[in-house]
């Protein structure tokens, strides 16, 4: 949309007597490209585009979306969205934009993965395919896929604010297959980052496959843990997902401004050992959940949440920045135009701390290593978490010991936290997607090897 | 352009460009909703949201592309995206089908009064199930969640042989999620209901409804690890059913992803469960009288019957590559390949009451709740997830059951199924399953 056209329909919201008028118009060119079954079974490349409408009232959210561009049926949707409020125009002044362009990217340089021929991904579809299967004849199945997404992000408002953000995301996936007698194991892999084709260029899709195919074929004859509680061990990386699911999400503002959050007013308080620091990041560079500003165009930051153990910030954005007094931290996220923005989380991590992993398995008689975690979820006005282990040990006398399968870790977030004794120096990011209220999103989680205390580990 | 023309559009720049064979889905679909907080409307939201997505078939290539722009320009790139992708992808043995007659059955997708709710009647109703939530009982500590709404979706399937089926549904909604403590525990209750009977939205009874969801779950203790007998009460037995559908997906089994690889006419469960899938039932959310591929559905296709597997769900690709004919079972949306799913999974109802099936065992625990579903794949058949739910001793309550996991593995369950109850919940889905009674669950506490 031109200038003029914006500014039209943030002053027809502020006529409508709105405190608060955005417009974010997003189009994106996403291509992915599958195999599986030694076929390329799917190549797409299409293009998405819409326009969100957000009119704030204190700090009562009005949000409209449309993939109609026409200006009458946007300046419909603000009267619409108006009239469901009862709001009268008073027809006074005329909104201008002070001209004042911000042109953020990340990639700057970037193998922009539209001008990538399709055939050049076919390579890395078919050698990761080719690696896996040779592991072993037991693996009867490989699913692989690229996909890569460039985003262009207008955002504008009646603060005068106008940014321009160019994204460029790229991810691949990987999910191996092995069978014997009947049982069946499954082991995936999904890199991402904030890159365009020269992420595939640089990934080590043999290494990637190799491994995978051997945890398929090792895990297949795993046996299962009892279940009981426990001390656990859990592996850096995409371990980190516990604490994202298990605490990042009850730090959104969206959480605490509904007093849906057990962190609620803890700000200041001891709610983990000293040994545990944490934070929420959307700086770094090339990582998948970074962004130069949110999706409220306020530039990101590097958010302190937890620092030896004490609770120092919420994750907040606009509107739950204003119910809940937390400064704003450049977290306001949504998929697509399709959602308004709320406070969500980028890079989250808890930081490097002193112990070896050889350490932590020495103070544990009988446990478990949960050294690569499946998916979990929270349910963040309760705290009760539940995670998905992939690959697992039992710990026995201090030493790894026998594979185990199909193990669940389930408790309460704030429960867990002071129960994380020692945090180890590797730590490692991973990526991830996010589902919450805003939709699906890049993010990354990550950890150093932690050791838990003392946690429920579902088993036989 | 309307829906219809941005489809005729697609048609005939296929034909322009000489495509052998293509078909299309086109959504386009209007939502509006809010979402109430201490008797406040702290979001109100409006939608239109549309899209065409094309498959074509280019030397028998597939390609695949969409566009949420209905401009003749935006339709036209479509076209030849897709095009350009067939210049990399495999063959694909499968014939798109021409027009057939459909049933004649209504499925009363569409009630015209629903077009007439507006925000008025949403503020009403949303202020009305925010204070009967906050009032429904004493222990409510927080109502997080209060949400009302409705969306009208028309969507049509086209390909170049003919077939042309357009389709008009839309839907309410109400409901709350509210949050229950005692002392230190806290517990969430909620419960929506949706549909097209809006006489059936009493503020009063969903407010309490959700509000004995959760304080029945107050007071909760873990049992002690070891092997139960577990009910799966019918608002989670669906869940658990709708996790494992894929393996009778015959593209899962063809490629490696189901174990019921081969057992076409095998016992595979006991014998007194029996899934079907329904596709003619009016008012199920599921229904659909032709799918996404342009093959007429079939009012009932027994997928599983006294135990035994009677057939697989087929699409085109999965059909012609076991040379039987499509069973209607083909989905997808504008974005998305085609791929394959239940129109309604339905497990009939059984004998006997709820209460019956947890006398049957002295020691017995009903599963009103499931804690995510990471520990569960449809590949392997793994089962392991927290569960919650109350504990019963000789047929009567003892108490509330939480920090407890459930370990099993899909495949086995399906042979230790003792008992069907006579009663499916009351939610609005397109998965039916009765309380459903299973021996020798490891239960870790």
């Amino acid at each position: 949309m031109n200038q003029s056209n914006i500014e039209t329909l943030i002053d027809a919201g502020k006529k409508r007597k709105a405190d608060f008028v955005e417009i974010y118009e997003e189009e994106s060119r996403n291509s992915s490209i599958s195999l599986r079954d030694q076929k390329i079974e799917q190549s797409l490349a299409a293009t998405d585009y819409g326009i969100g409408i957000r009119l704030v009232y204190g700090t009562d959210v009005l949000y409209a979306y449309t993939s109609n561009d026409d200006q009458q049926h946007l300046l419909s949707l603000i009267h619409l969205l108006a009239d469901s409020r009862g709001e009268v125009g008073n027809g006074s002044s005329t909104f201008t934009l002070p001209g004042d362009v911000s042109k953020y990217s990340f990639s700057k340089n970037i193998h922009d993965p539209r001008k990538v021929p399709p055939f050049r991904r076919l390579e890395l579809l078919q050698t990761a395919d080719t690696v896996a299967r040779k592991v072993s004849s037991k693996i009867i199945q490989v699913g692989v896929s690229a996909s890569d997404i460039v985003t262009n992000v207008l955002i504008a408002n009646s603060e005068g604010l106008w940014v321009e953000d160019l994204r460029v995301r790229s991810r691949f996936f990987l999910s191996v297959t092995a069978e014997n007698k009947g049982e069946r194991f499954v082991a995936s892999e999904s890199p991402g980052a904030l890159k365009g084709f020269e992420f595939f260029e640089g990934l080590a899709v043999e290494d990637i496959a190799q491994k995978a195919g051997e945890r398929a074929l090792f895990m297949l004859d795993a046996g299962y843990i009892e279940g009981k509680k426990m001390p656990v061990v859990m592996g850096n990386g995409f371990g980190g997902v516990i604490f994202h699911e298990a605490c990042g999400h009850p730090l959104e503002t969206e959480a605490i401004r509904k007093k849906s959050s057990p962190f609620v007013g803890k700000l200041g308080e001891s709610i983990a050992q000293s040994c545990l620091t944490a934070y929420d990041d959307g700086t770094i560079e090339e990582q998948y959940g970074s962004l130069k500003v949110d999706d409220e165009g306020m530039p990101t930051q590097k958010t302190l949440l937890i620092e030896n153990g004490i609770l120092k910030a919420y994750l907040a954005d606009r509107i739950g920045s204003m119910e809940t007094g937390s400064a704003r931290t450049g977290s306001g996220r949504r998929e697509s135009y399709q959602y308004a923005p709320v406070s969500r989380m980028r890079n989250t991590y808890i930081e490097a701390g002193k112990d070896s992993l050889d350490e932590m398995f020495a103070s544990v008689d009988f446990g478990l290593y949960a050294k690569r975690m499946g998916g979990g979820s929270v349910n963040p006005a309760t705290g009760e978490f539940n995670f998905a282990v992939e690959e697992g040990y039992v710990i026995r006398n201090g030493k790894i010991s026998e594979p185990v399968r199909g193990a669940t870790l389930i408790g309460k977030g704030h429960e867990i936290l002071p129960k994380i004794s020692m945090v180890g120096k590797d730590l490692e990011l991973a990526a991830g997607t996010c589902g919450a209220s805003s939709g699906s999103i890049p993010v990354t989680v990550g950890q150093p090897s932690l050791k838990v205390d003392e946690i429920l580990v579902g088993g036989r | 352009m309307d829906l219809e023309q941005a489809a005729g559009f697609v048609l005939e720049e296929g034909k322009r460009y000489g495509i052998d064979s293509f078909d299309l889905i086109a959504t386009d679909s209007e939502d509006i909703g809010i979402e109430v907080f201490k008797g406040r409307i702290v979001s109100t939201e409006t939608s239109r949201s549309r899209g065409v997505g094309i498959r074509v078939l280019n030397n028998s290539r597939p390609g695949y592309s969409y566009s949420e722009r209905f401009s003749k320009e935006a339709l036209s790139q479509m076209v030849r995206d897709a095009m350009d992708q067939t210049e990399i992808t495999d063959p694909l043995d499968m014939e798109l089908p021409g027009p057939k007659p459909l049933a004649e059955v209504d499925l009363k997708h569409y009630n015209p009064a629903l077009e007439k709710l507006d925000f008025a009647w949403m503020r009403e109703q949303g202020l009305a199930l925010d204070h009967a939530s906050w009032e429904s009982d004493k222990r409510v500590e927080n109502v997080p969640h209060v949400g009302v709404g409705k969306s009208s979706t028309q969507s049509l399937v086209a390909n170049s042989k003919g077939v042309f089926v357009k389709k008009e549904s839309n839907v309410a909604y109400l409901g709350t999620g509210l949050v229950v403590a005692e002392g230190d525990i806290k517990k969430m209750g909620s419960y929506y209901r949706s549909g097209r009977d809006i006489s059936q939205f009493d503020p009063s009874y969903i407010a309490k409804e959700a509000a004995y969801r959760g304080t029945e779950l107050l007071g909760a203790k873990p049992l002690p690890s070891g092997v139960y007998t577990i009910v799966l009460g019918n608002r989670i037995s669906p869940q658990i059913f709708g996790m494992f559908s894929s393996p009778y997906f015959a593209d899962a089994v063809q490629k490696g992803s189901s174990r019921l690889v081969g057992k076409l006419g095998n016992e595979v469960a006991s014998p007194i469960l029996s899934i079907y899938c329904e596709a003619h039932t009016p008012d199920y959310p599921g229904s659909r009288l032709v799918d996404a591929e342009g093959i007429p559905t079939s009012a009932r296709t027994k997928v599983l019957e006294n135990g035994i597997l009677k057939s697989y769900l087929y699409n085109l690709e999965s059909a012609k590559k076991d040379n039987v004919l499509p069973t209607g079972h083909g989905v997808r949306s504008y974005s998305g390949r085609a791929g394959t799913s239940f129109a309604n999974m339905i497990v009939p109802l059984g004998d006997k009451t709820r209460d019956e099936l947890l006398a049957t065992d002295s020691h017995c625990i009903l599963v009103t709740k499931l804690e995510g579903g990471a520990g569960c794949s449809a590949v392997s058949g793994e089962i392991s997830i927290g569960i919650q739910g109350i504990y019963y001793k000789n047929g009567k309550p003892e108490h509330a059951v939480d920090r407890i996991t459930m370990n099993t593995n899909y495949f086995d369950l399906l042979h230790k199924i003792k008992g069907i109850s006579n009663e499916y919940s009351d939610s609005y889905s397109s998965i039916k399953v009765p309380d459903i009674l299973i021996s020798e669950i490891h239960v870790a506490g």
